[in-house]
C-alpha cells in the first residue's frame, strides 16, 4: 500500500513538473501565434488591420490582445464591454457579420475608435469558438482594394477564426493540465477521507491522501525558485534564437550534457573504487 | 475557396453553386400569388428576438406595439418592459426594419436578450421567446444561437415549444463549424445568405440543415441611433423569410409552422434562372 502510494505520488509529481516547465516554456507561444494569425490575415485580405480580442472572464470585458497591419496597433490592450460595438455584437450572438459604408453613420463604433486613433470604412468580425463557446472576436478592417466585404471574405475570416480559437485551445489544455491535477487530488484526498469517515476505520489514510496531495503540489509552486524552473525559462527565452543561433545552443548544450554524463561516470567510479 | 473545408452554408447559394439547387417542390396551383398576392403582414405579429429594437427609427415605420428585455433576477429570467425601445447594437433594429420593408403592416415585438449581463443564458433566451409566443408572436426572427451542449436541451425544448404553439422560427445560420441550435433543428427554418441584390429573391435548398438562402450580401439597413448601414452576413437574411412568412401568414392565417415552411419552398426561386450578382 506503501509502495503503490510512493509510486503514485513519484508518477504525479512527474507529471506535475513536466507540466509546469511546459508552461514556463511555452512563454507567450500562444500569443506569437495569435499575432502571426493576425498577420496573415492583414497579408490575405490586403486590409488596413486585423486584431484579435479575447474575453476575460474575471473583468468581464473584450480585450484586444494583439493586432496587425498600419492601422492595427493602436487597438493592442483597448478592453470593451462585451455589449458594445460590432465586436461586442458577434461575441454575444456566435454571428459572424461584415459591415461597409461605416463612415455614413459618424456615431458607429466611435467608442472604440476614440481609443485606437482609427475610425474604419468597413469591417468583418467572426467569432472564435471552441467547444465551450465564443471564446472571442477576430475583425479585420478595411480592404485596400475594395471599398466591402465579400461574404467569401467572411467565410475565409472564419477559416483563421477557426485557428486562432485552436491556438487557445492549445494553451488552455496545457493551463488546466495543472490544474486539473490539483483538482484530481484534493478530490482524491475529499474522497479518501469520505470511505475514512464511513468506514470508521485506518486513521491514517485521510493524513496520507493529505500528505500525497500537498507533496505533489509543491511541484506546482510556481514561486519556487528551483534551478529546473531557471533552466526552462532560459530554454523559453531561446526559442526566439534564429535558426543558426539555435543550432550553436543545441551543440553547447550536447557539450554539456556529455561533459555532466563524464564526471558523474567519474564520480560514481571513485566513489566505487574508495567503498572498495 | 470552394477547396477550402467550410461551414459554408451560404456556399449552395452562391455564385456557380446556385445552379445545382434544381429541385422544385411539386405544389401544383401554388404559386406566389396564390401565396401571399395583396398581404402587407396585416394580423400577424412577429417577434425580434435580438439586441432590442429603436422604436423611433424610421425604417420600423412606427410598427414596434411593444418592447421588453429579460433580465436575470439571482439566475432566474424576469421579462422587463423597456418602452424605451434600446438596441444595445442596431442589429435588432436593422431586422425590424428588414421585416418592415417587406411587410410594412405586420406588427412588431421586441425581445432584447443581448447584453453583457444576458450573454449565454439560454433560460433568458427562453423566457423571452416565452413571452413573444404569449404575446401572440406567431413568426420569430433569431439572429443569436449557442453551440454549447448544455444549452442543446432547453433550445430543444422551445424550438418544440414554438412549433407545437404554431410560432415559426427563422433562425440565421451559424457559420461555423459544428452544430449550433437552435439554427440547426429540423422545426425551424433556418436561413443562410445569397449574394443576389433582391431581397425578394430566395432559394429552397433540399439538402439540409440550411434549407433557405435569402438576400445578406451587402444589404442597406438601419442601424442604431436613426442610422443605417450597409452589411452581409446570415443574420440579415433570416428576417427576409421573417418577413414573407408574415406575408403569407397573413392571407393563410390556419397555417401551421410546417405548412408555412412547405411554401416557402414551393415559392422559392427557381437557382437556374435566376442571374448573378
Amino acid at each position: 500500500m506503501a509502495d503503490l502510494s510512493e509510486r503514485a505520488l513519484e508518477l504525479l509529481r512527474e507529471i506535475a513538473l513536466r507540466a509546469e516547465a511546459a508552461r514556463r516554456m511555452e512563454g507567450g507561444a500562444t500569443e506569437a501565434l495569435l499575432r502571426s494569425i493576425v498577420e496573415a490575415t492583414v497579408t490575405l485580405f490586403q486590409a488596413e488591420a486585423a486584431s484579435i480580442a479575447l474575453h476575460d472572464p474575471a473583468s468581464d470585458r473584450l480585450v484586444f490582445r494583439v493586432a496587425a497591419g498600419e492601422q492595427g496597433q493602436g487597438v493592442v490592450g483597448v478592453a470593451i464591454p462585451p455589449d458594445k460595438g460590432i465586436a461586442g455584437y458577434v461575441f454575444s450572438t456566435g454571428q459572424s457579420l461584415a459591415l461597409s459604408d461605416v463612415q455614413r453613420d459618424p456615431r458607429f463604433g466611435r467608442g472604440v475608435a476614440e481609443q485606437t486613433g482609427y475610425v474604419p470604412r468597413s469591417i468583418i468580425a467572426v467569432p472564435l469558438v471552441d467547444e465551450h463557446g465564443t471564446v472571442g472576436v477576430l475583425e479585420v478592417l478595411d480592404k485596400r482594394d475594395s471599398s466591402a466585404f465579400s461574404l467569401r471574405d467572411v467565410e475565409l475570416a472564419g477559416v483563421f477564426a477557426r485557428q486562432a480559437a485552436v491556438a487557445i485551445r492549445a494553451s488552455r489544455v496545457e493551463r488546466d493540465v495543472t490544474a486539473l491535477l490539483a483538482t484530481a487530488l484534493a478530490s482524491l484526498a475529499g474522497a479518501g477521507a469520505g470511505a475514512e469517515a464511513a468506514a470508521g476505520a485506518e486513521e491514517g489514510a485521510a493524513a496520507a491522501a493529505a500528505e500525497l496531495v500537498s507533496a505533489a503540489l509543491a511541484g506546482l509552486d510556481r514561486d519556487d525558485e528551483s534551478r529546473l524552473w531557471a533552466l526552462a525559462e532560459r530554454v523559453a527565452r531561446v526559442r526566439r534564437a534564429d535558426p543558426a543561433q539555435l543550432e550553436l545552443v543545441i551543440d553547447l548544450l550536447d557539450v554539456l550534457a556529455r561533459h555532466a554524463e563524464r564526471s558523474r561516470t567519474v564520480r560514481g567510479s571513485r566513489r566505487g573504487r574508495a567503498e572498495d | 475557396m470552394a477547396g477550402l473545408d467550410l461551414p459554408a452554408w451560404s456556399e449552395p447559394f452562391t455564385g456557380d453553386r446556385r445552379a445545382a439547387l434544381a429541385h422544385l417542390v411539386p405544389f401544383p396551383g401554388v404559386d406566389r400569388e396564390w401565396a401571399f398576392g395583396g398581404a402587407d403582414g396585416s394580423g400577424v405579429t412577429v417577434a425580434i428576438v435580438d439586441s432590442g429594437v429603436e422604436r423611433d427609427h424610421p425604417a420600423v415605420g412606427g410598427s414596434l406595439v411593444a418592447g421588453v428585455r429579460v433580465d436575470l433576477v439571482d439566475g432566474e429570467p424576469v421579462v422587463v418592459d423597456d418602452p424605451e425601445g434600446t438596441d444595445v447594437f442596431g442589429h435588432g433594429t436593422a431586422c425590424a426594419g428588414i421585416v418592415h420593408a417587406l411587410a410594412p403592416a405586420a406588427e412588431l415585438l421586441s425581445v432584447r436578450v443581448l447584453g453583457a449581463d444576458l450573454r449565454g443564458k439560454g433560460v433568458a433566451f427562453a423566457a423571452g421567446l416565452e413571452w413573444a409566443i404569449d404575446h401572440g408572436a406567431t413568426v420569430a426572427n433569431l439572429s443569436l444561437s449557442s453551440k454549447s451542449e448544455r444549452l442543446f436541451g432547453l433550445f430543444h425544448e422551445i424550438a418544440d415549444r414554438a412549433y407545437f404553439a404554431n410560432a415559426l422560427l427563422v433562425c440565421a445560420a451559424n457559420n461555423v463549424p459544428g452544430p449550433s441550435y437552435p439554427s440547426l433543428f429540423s422545426s425551424v427554418v433556418s436561413v443562410a445568405a445569397h449574394d443576389v441584390a433582391d431581397p425578394w429573391v430566395w432559394f429552397y435548398n433540399p439538402s439540409p440543415p440550411v434549407e433557405f438562402g435569402a438576400h445578406g450580401v451587402d444589404v442597406r439597413v438601419a442601424w442604431n441611433d436613426g442610422g443605417s448601414t450597409v452589411a452581409t452576413g446570415n443574420s440579415f437574411a433570416a428576417p427576409h423569410i421573417a418577413a414573407i412568412a408574415a406575408l403569407i401568414r397573413s392571407k393563410h392565417p390556419e397555417l401551421t409552422p410546417f405548412e408555412l415552411k412547405s411554401l416557402l419552398a414551393a415559392t422559392a426561386n427557381d437557382a437556374r434562372t435566376v442571374a448573378g450578382p
